[in-house]
């Protein structure tokens, strides 16, 4: 109990910087998958905008 | 609050693409009457021939180069059954039912509206091109639908 309590924590928010957490998850995955979302969204978005343009 | 850096990308393009097509919406409301429709026309389904403006169809020039065009649908065609303008002409379209539902569509154009029974309906376009302009139901309204149109000639 001892050894483990001297251990600096990862974790302890007094020792880390307040902008730049240690655990910071990877996002890349989920900025990817929001993005071609995103993407999609903003495609369907603009053909029925030039649909509607082009027919007006 | 820290929020990730991708996820601050993420959320500023979310909200800028928002930003952008509520903008280019308000804008077109206003700049090309782009609009949902507003008033609310009723009328008795039984009195159609009787009930203005539906007692005298057909196209009415109201302005420079500019008709109203009073149409009743019925199974299975449409009253009056073939029209004429010029080029350039705006059309503006007053359509009612005197039986079942029925489809109002100009292919090629951005009309396409249901024509109900008792509801009078609008809609407006300006005939830019010459040609034959197909008017046709889209919505099935009995064993002859497939029959169901006319033609408005632009030349």
């Amino acid at each position: 109990m001892a050894t483990e309590a001297k251990t600096p924590s990862k974790t302890n928010p007094a020792t880390e910087p307040a902008n730049e957490p240690a655990n910071e998850p990877s996002l890349k995955g989920t900025f990817a998958s929001v993005m071609l979302l995103g993407g999609f969204i903003l495609a369907s978005w603009l053909g029925a905008f030039i649909l509607f343009m082009v027919k007006n | 609050m820290h929020v990730h850096r991708l996820e601050k990308i993420w959320l500023t393009f979310g909200i800028a693409m928002l930003a952008v097509f509520l903008t280019v919406l308000g804008l077109m409301t206003f700049s090309m009457g782009i609009a949902p429709p507003t008033g609310h026309a009723q009328l008795d389904p039984t009195k159609v021939n009787e009930t203005a403006p539906f007692d005298n169809p057909g196209l009415h020039e109201v302005g420079d180069g500019v008709y109203e065009a009073v149409m009743t649908a019925f199974t299975f065609g449409y009253n009056p059954p073939n029209m004429e303008v010029p080029v350039g002409s705006t059309v503006h379209f007053t359509v009612t039912s005197s039986d079942v539902v029925h489809g109002f569509e100009i292919p090629g154009t951005n009309i396409n509206m249901m024509v109900v029974p008792g509801e009078v309906n609008h809609a407006s376009h300006t005939f830019d091109k010459p040609g034959e302009y197909l008017v046709l139901c889209n919505e099935y309204c009995g064993i002859a639908h497939e029959m169901m149109m006319t033609k408005i000639i632009v030349k």
